[in-house]
C-alpha cells in the first residue's frame, strides 16, 4: 500500500552552456499512476540544437517506456536506435540517468555515463550500491534500494562535475567537493527544487556565470506531504463569509489570509485583534499583519503580484529563490509556505468586487484579481502542487 | 495620540511607505516618540481620494502626500501635542 502521508518529490534546474538559447541537457518527470514517479535526466552529445534533440528524445522516450513497465535492455536499444546520427562525430549518443521511485519507497537509479548519482540519508551523503550490465556495449550502472522519509537522491550532468573549468578552478571541483557542498548545504526541510537550485548556483558561480557545459542538477526525496490553505478577498455575497471562513478553518495546515477586508472579516469570525506592524519590511510590498490562530496576514492584490512573479521566476532559472527563501515581507513569506513547505494547496477565493479600487488608475480590479489567481494556480501545479480552488 | 497610516493595497500604490518614512523621521526630530504613537492599519474606506490616508485620534484624514505631509503634521498632529 501507498503510504498516502508521504510524496515523492522532484525538483530540478539547468543552466545552458554559455552563448545557447537552448539546453543540451533535458529532463523528463512522468507518474505513469499514483504510486510511481520517474525522472530521466538525459544529456545529448555537444551543445545547442542538436544535443537538445538527441536529450529531448533520450529522456522522453525512456521515461516512458520505463513507466510503462518495458525492461531496461529494450529501452536502450529502442533509443540507440532512434537517435539520428551525428554527421561529424559519427554517432547517435546520449547519457542519461533514470531513478523511478515505486510507493515512495523502492527506488530503481539507471545511469549511464553521467556522474553518479548518490544519496543523502540521515543527513549524510552516502553512495549507492551499483552493480552494471553491458547493453550493446552500454555499460549501465544499476542501483536498487529501500528508501526511508526524507531520503534524497541527487542526479547531475556533467557541467556540474567540471563546473569552473578555465573560468574559476582546473579540477578543483569533482565528486567529493559536490559531495560535501551537498551535504553541508543539506537541511530536511529543503525542498527538492531548493536543493536542486542550490547546486546548480553553486556551479553557475564556479563558472563566473559562463557555464562551459550544459549544467542541470536534479534532486528526487521523500517527504511528507503538507496542506497549505489561503484565503483571498470577501464572499461575493456577505451572508457567505462566514461559510468561506469556517471551511477554510476546517482544513488541516497553515493558512493564510491575503487582504486588509478580508483580514478583517477573519478577525471577527475569531473574534481576536488584527495587529498590523509598521515595518515596511520590503518597501514594495505593504507590512503584514498578525493575528492569533492564523499564520499569516498579507496586504491582498499588490502581495499576490508578487508571488506570482516570483512563481515565474521559480520556474524558469529560479534566482528570486536567494531573495524570497530569507526574506521576512508578506510575499516571500507566502513564497516560502506555497513554493517551498506545501505540497498541497486550498485556494478560498471570495469574489466579492471591492468597490473602493474599481476605476482608479492603481491598476487594482475584478478581472486583475481572478487573473492573478488563475495564473498563480496554474504555476502551483507546474511546480507539481496539487492545487484546489474554491469560489465563494 | 495614536497616529495610524493606511497600508491598504490603494494607498500603498499612493505613497503608504514614503509617508510613514516621513512620520517616523518628523517624530523623532520634534522628539514626539513619547506622545505618538505611530502605527499602520489596513483600509479605511477612502480609497477613491488622491493621496494617502490617515487616522489620528479616530479622525481620518485624507490626501496625505510628501507634499503636504508638513502642513498636516502641524495641522491635525503637532498642535494637538506640543
Amino acid at each position: 500500500m501507498t503510504n498516502s502521508r508521504l510524496l515523492t518529490e522532484v525538483g530540478y534546474l539547468s543552466f545552458n552552456h554559455v552563448g545557447e538559447q537552448l539546453c543540451g541537457d533535458h529532463v523528463e518527470i512522468v507518474s505513469p499512476n499514483e504510486s510511481v514517479s520517474i525522472l530521466v535526466l538525459a544529456d545529448g552529445l555537444g551543445s545547442g540544437v542538436k544535443a537538445n534533440i538527441l536529450s529531448t528524445l533520450t529522456s522522453k522516450m525512456l521515461s516512458t517506456m520505463i513507466g510503462g513497465d518495458i525492461p531496461i535492455k529494450e529501452c536502450i536499444r529502442c533509443v540507440a536506435k532512434t537517435l539520428p546520427v551525428c554527421k561529424e562525430r559519427h554517432v547517435a549518443y546520449s547519457t542519461f540517468s533514470i531513478i523511478k521511485i515505486r510507493e515512495n519507497r523502492y527506488v530503481d537509479i539507471y545511469n549511464f555515463d553521467n556522474p553518479t548519482p548518490f544519496l543523502i540519508h540521515n543527513g549524510k551523503v552516502m553512495d549507492l550500491d551499483y552493480s552494471s550490465t553491458v547493453i550493446d556495449n552500454k555499460t549501465i550502472y544499476h542501483a536498487k534500494y529501500e528508501a526511508s522519509l526524507y531520503d534524497t537522491f541527487i542526479l547531475m550532468s556533467d557541467g556540474v562535475k567540471y563546473a569552473g573549468v578555465g573560468e574559476t578552478l582546473n579540477f578543483g571541483w569533482d565528486t567529493p567537493q559536490i559531495k560535501d557542498f551537498m551535504g553541508s548545504i543539506y537541511q530536511k526541510e529543503y525542498s527538492s527544487k531548493a536543493l536542486a537550485t542550490e547546486l546548480a548556483s553553486q556551479c553557475n558561480r564556479l563558472y563566473n556565470y559562463r557555464p562551459g557545459d550544459d549544467t542541470t542538477a536534479a534532486v528526487v526525496r521523500i517527504r511528507e506531504r503538507k496542506q497549505a490553505n489561503l484565503m483571498f478577498g470577501p464572499a461575493t455575497n456577505k451572508e457567505d463569509d462566514n461559510e468561506m471562513v469556517s471551511l477554510f478553518f476546517a482544513k488541516e495546515g497553515v493558512h493564510i489570509v491575503s487582504g486588509g477586508t478580508t483580514g478583517t472579516i477573519v478577525s471577527k469570525y475569531l473574534g481576536k485583534r488584527l495587529v498590523l506592524d509598521t515595518d515596511y519590511l520590503d518597501k514594495e510590498i505593504p507590512p503584514t499583519a498578525s493575528l492569533e490562530g492564523v499564520d499569516l496576514v498579507t496586504e491582498g492584490i499588490i502581495t499576490i503580484r508578487k508571488v506570482l512573479q516570483y512563481a515565474n521566476n521559480y520556474l524558469a532559472d529560479n534566482s528570486d529563490y536567494f531573495e524570497w527563501s530569507y526574506k521576512q515581507d508578506g510575499a516571500s513569506k507566502i513564497a516560502q509556505y506555497l513554493f517551498e513547505q506545501a505540497t498541497d494547496i486550498n485556494f478560498f477565493v471570495g469574489c466579492a468586487i471591492n468597490n473602493a479600487h474599481q476605476g482608479e488608475d492603481t491598476g487594482i480590479n475584478f478581472q486583475t484579481k481572478m487573473h492573478l489567481i488563475d495564473q498563480l494556480a496554474d504555476k502551483l501545479k507546474q511546480m507539481g502542487k496539487k492545487v484546489r480552488v474554491s469560489y465563494f | 495620540m495614536v497616529v495610524e497610516v493606511c497600508v491598504g493595497s490603494s494607498c500603498h500604490l499612493k505613497g503608504s511607505y514614503e509617508v510613514i518614512e516621513l512620520f517616523k523621521a518628523r517624530i523623532a526630530k520634534d522628539k514626539l516618540e513619547d506622545k505618538i504613537d505611530l502605527k499602520g492599519t489596513f483600509c479605511l474606506g477612502k480609497c477613491g481620494i488622491a493621496g494617502v490616508s490617515i487616522r489620528v485620534d479616530e479622525q481620518i484624514i485624507t490626501g496625505v502626500t510628501p507634499g503636504n505631509f508638513d502642513e498636516v503634521f502641524d495641522t491635525y498632529i503637532l498642535s494637538k501635542v506640543a
